[in-house]
Formats: structure tokens, sequence, C-alpha cells
């Protein structure tokens, strides 16, 4: 399926209409989730961080270690998990319900590849929308961050972002944006093979849907391993 | 009574099929002609469904061959299957995507379309928001949309109440004179076979048990036609079932 998605992408054979409708409802309707899973998950990393730096002297530090651990790690999995929860399984159950009612059938009688309609506009929106959610992530945890490194350890603003600057490398960004688009192929393409592989009734839907959060969880966070080790591996 | 005559167009010849253990089509071989209407009848379970889903593509026999002269192939589904994400016009639409038209184009035979089924009015209405016969109604515009040489209806009045039954069969019948394609109805419901279709095939356990007339049906000796057209328990197609 993979192929196949890529297959159509290249040639630019998928609905730009529908593409923008699925960055939407990927995207767009992901801010608020991302937003408050970001904002708390970098208070309690920021106050963690605070309390050891601090405990030996090291509180002008403290913007580039929550900066690596969000730009390296927190921002591509708290974005992933969250995408995967909301949307790979929204779209596993919207699948999974349109193989029961025969509308995929429909598609297949009508000459219309499932993949190219259905999938291949949906991975598009992902690869656009990931990203940006992780960089959002990555940005409202900093600004969790820089709260907290005021109000717990009392480090200006200015400290923590210098702080920030000289630790941050540029090979960070692409090790953030590969998860991000590694995230997004293993949301659409579980969800979507699961819904489209799916045949019963409703009881087979919620099934589905479990299975293609399960499966895309586990697999976001072992592909995350894998490359966090590949990349920062010591040499 | 098949158009010897003419050239059919489409032939089923021997099809056998199975899931796992369970033989649902045991060499089940047809014809079917322009502008025929042919009933597909039979109890559930007996494979009607299964037959039409391999004649449009869905499934591949086992073994046998159904060979088209067209592959142009509307398809009418039980539940209607449309998509309801998009509007009536663009269910409608995806059916004319392989014909590279313009919008206005597109525009036109849909409306068209649409008009010969009563529902002119509801070009951008979403699936959700009609009732069950116009849902049907909306299936048959995208099934005619591409003017196919065979149209499938797959029980095209079950779950229907008796008065929107007649209406669809009333279009079913209108269609079948304006368009003239091949048609096969697989149903079960005695007012759907006997007023809409010009020869009816029965079929019981996987195998083709009765052909002829609608009309003769009723009257026939063949004792699955005789059980089946008069819905009685006494005949062979309960034998080991009950």
């Amino acid at each position: 399926m993979f192929w196949q998605t890529m297959g159509y992408i290249v040639r630019l054979q998928f609905d730009r209409a529908e593409t923008f409708r699925q960055a939407y409802m990927i995207g767009v309707k992901s801010f608020i989730v991302v937003s408050i899973t970001a904002l708390c998950t970098g208070f309690a990393m920021s106050l963690q961080i605070s309390r050891e730096l601090v405990t030996f002297g090291a509180d002008t530090a403290i913007g580039g270690v929550v900066a690596l651990a969000l730009i390296r790690e927190i921002g591509p999995i708290t974005a992933g998990v969250m995408v995967a929860g909301r949307v790979g399984s929204s779209i596993a159950a919207e699948l999974t319900t349109m193989m029961v009612t025969e509308q995929i059938d429909a598609l297949k009688v009508m000459r219309v590849d499932p993949v190219k309609f259905l999938v291949a506009p949906r991975y598009v929106a992902a690869l656009i929308m990931m990203p940006t959610l992780s960089t959002y992530a990555m940005f409202v945890g900093l600004i969790a961050g820089i709260i907290i490194a005021k109000s717990a350890a009392n480090v200006s603003p200015d400290t923590f972002l210098d702080s920030v600057k000289q630790t941050i490398l540029d090979r960070d960004f692409s090790v953030h944006y590969l998860k991000s688009i590694i995230n997004a192929t293993v949301i659409i393409m579980f969800s979507c093979a699961i819904g489209l592989n799916t045949r019963g009734g409703a009881e087979d839907v919620g099934i589905a849907t479990t299975r293609a959060i399960v499966w895309t969880m586990i697999s976001i966070f072992i592909l995350n391993y894998v490359v966090t080790a590949v990349t920062y591996a010591p040499r | 009574m098949p158009k010897t005559h003419e050239e059919p167009i489409l032939e089923i010849v021997n099809i056998h099929k199975a899931f796992g253990d369970r033989q649902v089509l045991k060499g089940v071989s047809f014809q079917v002609f322009a502008g025929e209407m042919l009933g597909l009848i039979g109890p559930s379970g007996c494979g009607k469904s299964t037959l039409l889903k391999i004649i449009c593509g869905l499934l591949e026999p086992d073994e046998g061959e159904v060979i088209k002269r067209s592959d142009d192939i509307g398809l009418v589904f039980q539940g209607s299957a449309l998509l309801n994400s998009l509007t009536v016009r663009d269910n409608l639409a995806i059916a004319l995507e392989r014909k590279h038209y313009s919008k206005a184009e597109q525009d036109a035979v849909i409306k068209e379309k649409l008009k010969l089924v009563g529902l002119g009015d509801f070009f951008d209405a979403y699936p959700t928001s009609l009732s069950g016969g116009q849902q049907k109604r909306t299936s048959f515009a995208r099934a005619i949309v591409n003017d196919p040489a065979i149209i499938l209806y797959d029980e095209p009045t079950t779950g229907l109440d008796p008065v929107m039954s007649t209406v669809i069969e009333d279009y079913m019948i209108e269609l079948g004179h304006k368009l003239r394609p091949a048609s096969i109805v697989v149903t079960h419901q005695y007012s759907t076979w006997s007023r809409t279709t010009d020869r009816v095939i029965l079929m019981h356990a996987g195998k083709i048990v009765w052909e002829g007339d609608p009309a003769e049906g009723m009257t026939s000796d063949n004792p699955y036609m005789k059980q089946f057209a008069h819905a009685t328990r006494e005949g062979p197609m309960l034998a080991g079932s009950v």
C-alpha cells in the first residue's frame, strides 16, 4: 500500500480538495489536544529538570536541556501519540465502516482505486501536518519551559533562550522532522491498511479501531527509539 | 426466454466458488442479452449475491469464467453504498472520473441522470439527509451515470416499504426501457421479480434449479419453484436445514 500511495503522490494523482479537508481534520482539529499535552508535558519536564540542575548550580543550562528533550523526543512523540489516538482511530473506524457498508466495493465497481481516492490524500495531509504539529508541540513545550524556569528557578527568558541556542544543533531539527514523517507514515498506513482489510459488522469496526491505535502507538515508540539509536548512538 | 438470435452481453460459464469448506456456487451458467432484465431469485444464502460480486469483479471465481461484451457495469447496492462525506453530485462524479469531463460537462450529465430518477433538486444534498428511497434512487443514478451496458441490482427493494418498493420497481422498468441495458436483478421479493423481470433464474444451494418466464413461475410444477413462488414449507428447499 505504501509504494502504491507513493506512486499516486509522485504522479500528483490525488484529490486536492480531499487533501485540504484531511489536513484540516488531521492538523487543525488536533491543535487543541496537542497544545494541552505539550504544555503539561513541558511544565512537568521543566520542573523536574530545573529542580535537579539548580541543585548542581547549573541553572543556566535549563533551557538547553529542556530544548534538547523537546526537539529530539517529546515534540514528535507528543504530536505522534495525540494524532494516532485522535486521527488514526478515526481513519480506521471510517474506512472499516466504508468496507462494512460496501462503499469501498462501490468505488471498486466504478473502477476507482481506494488507495488513490482514500489513502493518498490522507497521507499527503499527514506529511504536511505532522511536522507542523511536532514543531508546534516543541514551541509550546519551550514556552512552558520558560515559564517554569522563571518561576521555579528564577532563570530569565533571555538566559533560557541563550542556553537553547548554544545547545541545539541543525541535526536535532533534521531528526525531529524525520521522526514526524515516520509518525505520519505509521499512523496513516496502519490505520488505512487495517480499515481497508476488515470485513464484518459493527463489532468489527470497534475491533479494527482498537487494533489500529495499539499497533500505531507501539510502532511510533519502537521507531522513535530506532531513529534515536541510529542518529545519537555514542561513537 | 433467451434471445438466441443475438450475441449475449454477458455470459456466465460454469462458475464455481467456495469460501473455505463451504461450496457457494456449483457450476452456474447463463446468458443475458441487451435490453433484457433477468431476475436471479432464491432463498438467502443460495449464492445470488456472491454471483453478482463475481460478475462485477469484486470476487474471483474458483472455476469458470465471466464473458462481458462491455466493461461498463453499474451496480445498485442493497444498502445504497453512497459515500456519506460527499454530496449527491460528488457521489456521481466519482463514477465519471475516468471520462475526463470538464466540471460543466460532469454537472450536465449528473443533472440529467438525477432528473431521470426524480432527484433533480437534490444535486447538493448529502446522503445522510436523504430518505431510504431517495438514497436508493441516488444509487440508481450513480449506477447509470456512465450509461452502462450492464446494470446489476442487489436486492433493490429489500428493507423498503411496499409503496417505496413499487416506486423503485417503476424506476427499474423505466430505466430498462430508456437505456436498454442488460440487467440482472438479485432479489427474493415476489413483487420485484414478477413485475420487473423478463426472465427468472431460481437458484438453490449454489445451483440453478429452474429458469423461465416470471408468469410461468407461479404455475410451475417444478418443486423448487413451486415452493419458492408460493412461500410454503413443503418442498425440497428446507430439506436438512429445519
